[in-house]
């Protein structure tokens, strides 16, 4: 039975920014917790305390958060990988510590308890593979009884809906023949053709993955339908509270708020008198929503301040936002505009962290405002704001 | 100033000594020692720190155990200094942190009493005494031979056959409940690790600690004292991937300025009552000694422009000489740890002139918060390096939340500040993004033999706290000073060697701090500024600028103070200096 897993959490995740400008992708908050707290979590629930975190973009945000994973029931050990060359690369700074048998994970793909539950039984060398919508996106797995035949890697036409979920389970072998390579999956065609054979065991459990901000949405839709109701902080007379709503200590919630869950509300937050609070939203710690504004299927990140009457819908607000009176971030289908790639979805404002909006401020569907702008009373905003833009 | 640990119960003593002792360096490390009791006492103490000690010893059997690490204050760091101490036939063996004022008398005493002692250290009388006095009873023994002690003390006996017997008076001392085994230790990170309950012991207790029970006596009687839970996690005192507890520390500053608010403003009250019945808002006086010193002279500003009142600041090392205290008045006395004797001396001071006394310390339980009338806490958590760095900040997040509503501001100016100060985990977070920029500016300070770092108005405490941080941790000769004191006497020093740090921060003193800045340049000393993003005039002028993130000036003591921890820690890292346990210094002096 494994008892250590090599988790892999230096990597940026360029197609989400401004999301990933401060912080790994691992670290981008789902239902206000890491998407790096679910895979331990889940590791944690499996029987696997023994922890080796790989880490390099903006290492001390994991961290401060993970700490020595005392919190988590964990017992955390670091490894630098100084530049992002690749998953086998990363794989490699590891193999000091590694012991005898050890899964492997993506450290910023969500996953719970049961997606890995069968698969810490199973002999390596071993994939976990998972049937997916959308194949193309992905390393499609060809499996012939139960072992792997072969790895593509964003295949121009799928063979199979059958994709790598980027969690293995590995010997110390596998480090020889991640030597000469960048990724795992080339290591792993390497160890095919030396003829080494190499399981393959499907999941039917949680494996999702965040590449654009807007995917934060619906992986937070996603999660918060799982959770349970609980009650901290002050909620004055005359809240309304439906559906499972989750209140951090110190928050208070004032009269005339009416709020339908699934909800989550962080520690230490304000929300004013007759605030509406609907499903899917997430609000992070420290947080102040000022009287009459309606928040809906949104994520707000911590140290955010929003003044009154504004209306939020299918948005991601970043950290420290400053967003005055009577915002509007209403949705609507848009094309986006993500490197070459322009998907249609229909999602509000993604907002990057510690921007400073004055009234009255309307954001067109789909627009992405870079970290640390500054945007003064009535100004529209549309298309793609770089960072620290200032729109006079 | 020094840390103890006892153990007693069921498992090997000496692993839980060595590893609750490492966790105490921070209060002291020049030499270390175990005694542990099996059948007979064994002692093994030398002036080296607790791992090289744990390599020296061999296995030790005995279940019941006392340790100790040592900041040398009556004697020199040695081995015949280490504690434990014993008496002359090796069955009582003492570890004690404090100061025993009359011990040279008391020596002489025993010596004509034909005792031997071998150490110059004040404690090995308190073994002797109890020698002397033992008829079968330890704890009537222990009780007998400190009436015979003028001084401070937290002590640990320990014979064999015996429970551990404890006392305190001025000295911190706790008592950590196990299953079946019982930890007595100075702090509580010295614990974290074996048992969640603690009892804190106060001011001439003496507690008997068998493994299954405590059983406290005070004047002779049984006195029950009740059990507190740990809020700390044993996280909380671990590294956790950073090279150092400092830089560790610096990291959680965000989340400490979070914690400490979310706890302040769901209290939905002022942190503390700063009115005294009669006259209303008067006079303050703010008192600390070290780094709390100077949260207490931003304290100073803050006070003044918020609430309109005047503020005397001062060292409480001094004001026991001759400071004084107007009765009704008001205090406020910061100390992190809430045991700094000076402090505490000055407590009771104030509490004897008929001040009430408000004050700000980190540590649950502490001496300091029973001696005020009124306990703001921080919720910095366990600060391990000895340099403080976010219990400094969570001292200047309590400054703001007790001015907060005493503020002459109209509304609008008052939720401008609460706005502001939830806004200070993002703009700290700013700086911390900002590392590698700091680290760059820290390599060019490195090569330098001394460094001025100027501040004017509320900025002038963070030159201080900055100048502080560099020499504890850099071993660099610093000095903070008023930006515009420098030309009275400073200047002579100026010159091309002789780096200035100067803190520009966007308030009335701007105009005069770049003047300051211009007349150092003529004195051709390297200038690298402390500036707001944005602030083209101040790069134009000096050599190098680190910029940070704009705030409201009355916050800038926060972001600017984030940015010379970082700068102390770099040039720290880049001189090769053991920045967690500098060299002659304790955490916390619980000696005067």
């Amino acid at each position: 039975m494994m008892k250590q897993a090599i988790v892999l959490a230096a990597g940026e995740g360029q197609r989400l920014r401004p999301f990933t400008v401060t912080r790994p992708k691992g670290m981008l908050a789902i239902a206000d917790k890491p998407i790096l707290q679910y895979v331990v979590e889940a590791l944690a629930a499996s029987g696997i305390r023994r922890l080796v975190l790989v880490v390099g973009y903006h290492k001390e945000q994991i961290f401060d958060y993970m700490g020595a994973g005392e919190r988590f029931g964990v017992d955390i050990t670091y490894v630098t990988q100084e530049a992002q060359l690749g998953t086998a690369h990363a794989l490699l700074q590891a193999r000091k510590v590694a012991e005898d048998e050890f899964l492997v994970l993506p450290g910023d793909n969500l996953i719970s308890a049961d997606t890995i539950a069968d698969f810490i039984a199973v002999k390596p060398e071993a994939v976990l593979v998972k049937r997916v919508d959308n194949p193309v996106r992905y390393g499609v797995v060809s499996i012939d009884g139960g072992e792997v035949g072969g790895i593509v890697e964003k295949p121009r036409e799928a063979g199979s809906n059958i994709v790598n979920t980027g969690i293995y389970a590995f010997t110390k072998d596998i480090f020889e023949f991640a030597e000469s390579v960048l990724d795992i999956p080339d290591a792993l065609n390497n160890m095919l053709a030396a003829g080494r054979t190499i399981n393959a065991l499907e999941t039917e459990g949680t494996w999702l993955d965040v590449v654009y901000p807007w995917d934060i949405l619906s992986l937070n839709s996603i999660v918060l339908s799982q959770i349970k109701a609980s009650r901290g902080g002050t909620i004055e007379s005359g809240v309304f509270l439906k559906g499972e709503v989750v209140v951090g200590e110190g928050t208070v919630i004032r009269s005339g708020a009416y709020i339908l869950g699934p909800v989550v509300i962080g520690s230490g937050c304000d929300i004013g008198p007759h605030v509406c609070i609907l499903p899917a939203t997430s609000i992070g710690d420290n947080v102040v929503i000022a009287s009459f504004t309606e928040v809906r299927n949104s994520v707000i990140g911590d140290d955010v301040n929003i003044g009154a009457g504004g209306i939020i819908s299918d948005s991601v607000i970043g950290r420290g936002c400053i967003i005055k009176g009577r915002f509007t971030a209403a949705s609507g289908p848009s094309e986006v505009r993500v490197n070459d790639e322009s998907p249609l979805v229909n999602v509000g404002a993604m907002l990057g962290e510690d921007c400073h909006l004055e009234n009255n401020v309307v954001a067109q569907p789909g627009v992405i405002v870079g970290n640390g702008c500054q945007v003064r009373a009535t100004r529209l905003l549309s298309g793609r704001l770089p960072d620290r833009s200032l729109v006079y | 100033m020094c840390g103890i640990i006892g153990y007693i119960g069921s498992k090997r003593a000496h692993p839980i000594l060595l590893n609750s002792l490492s966790k105490l360096e921070y209060r002291g490390y020049d030499s270390c020692g175990i005694a542990v009791a099996s059948g007979s006492i064994e002692v093994y103490k030398d002036a080296v720190r607790v791992k090289a000690l744990g390599k020296m010893l061999a296995p030790l059997e005995g279940t019941v155990g006392i340790g100790h690490t040592r900041w040398a204050t009556h004697g020199e760091p040695s081995k015949v200094n280490a504690h434990p101490h014993c008496d002359c036939t090796g069955r009582i063996a003492v570890v004690h942190n404090g100061v025993i004022n009359n011990y040279q008398k008391l020596r002489e005493q025993l010596a004509g009493e034909g005792h031997i002692l071998s150490s110059q250290t004040d404690t090995e009388v308190i073994p002797h005494l109890i020698e002397k006095y033992y008829d079968g009873d330890l704890a009537g023994a222990v009780e007998h031979a400190l009436g015979d002690i003028e001084g401070s003390y937290a002590i640990i006996v320990l014979m064999a056959g015996e429970p551990l017997v404890v006392a305190r008076k001025d000295s911190p001392v706790i008592i950590g409940l196990g299953d079946r085994e019982n930890f007595i230790a100075s702090d509580v990170p010295a614990i974290l690790d074996y048992a969640s309950r603690v009892i804190y012991l106060e001011d001439g207790d003496l507690a008997v600690v068998t493994a299954d029970g405590v059983r406290v006596k005070r004047d002779g009687a049984e006195v029950t004292r009740e059990e507190h839970k740990i809020l700390w996690s044993v996280q909380d005192a671990q590294k956790a991937g950073y090279e150092h507890f400092m830089l560790k520390e610096i990291h959680e500053q965000p989340k400490v300025i979070r914690d400490t608010l979310a706890e302040y403003i769901a209290a939905a009250r002022p942190a503390a009552d700063l009115t005294s019945g009669a006259t209303g808002l008067g006079s303050m006086l703010l008192l600390a000694c070290g780094t709390s010193y100077y949260a207490a002279l931003v304290g100073k500003y803050i006070l003044e422009r918020l609430v309109g009142i005047p503020v005397r600041v001062e060292l409480a090392s001094e004001f026991n000489y001759g400071g004084q205290a107007s009765a009704g008045g008001r205090a406020i006395v910061i100390t992190q740890s809430g045991e700094t004797a000076d402090t505490l001396k000055a407590i009771k001071k104030l509490n004897g002139a008929g001040c009430r006394v408000i004050a700000i310390t980190n540590v649950v339980g502490s001496s300091a918060s029973r001696l005020a009338d009124q306990t703001v806490y921080t919720r910095a958590g366990p600060e391990i390096s000895v340099a403080a760095t976010k219990s400094f900040i969570a001292q200047l997040i309590a400054l703001y939340w007790l001015a907060w509503p005493y503020a002459r501001v109209d509304v609008r100016g008052l939720d401008d500040l609460v706005v502001g100060l939830r806004q200070l985990p993002v703009k700290v977070q700013q700086v911390l993004d900002n590392e590698a920029a700091i680290a760059q500016s820290a390599r060019r300070l490195a090569g330098s033999d001394n460094i001025f770092y100027i501040g004017r108005g509320i900025n002038y405490p963070v030159a201080l706290e900055g100048a502080l941080k560099l020499k504890e941790i850099s071993y660099i000769h610093a000095e903070g000073y008023a930006a515009g004191e420098l030309k009275h006497g400073p200047f002579a020093l100026l010159g091309s060697g002789t780096p200035v740090v100067a803190i520009v921060a966007q308030d009335n003193t701007y105009e005069a701090v770049l003047t300051g800045i211009k007349e150092i340049k003529a004195r051709k000393s390297p200038v690298l500024a402390l500036a707001a993003e944005g602030d083209d005039t101040v790069t134009a002028l000096a050599d190098s600028v680190i910029t940070v993130p704009q705030v409201d000036p009355i916050f800038s003591p926060v972001v600017n103070t984030v940015v010379v921890q970082l700068l102390a820690y770099y040039v720290a890292k880049e001189r090769g200096c053991p920045i967690d346990f500098p060299r002659n210094l304790a955490k916390s002096v619980t000696v005067e």
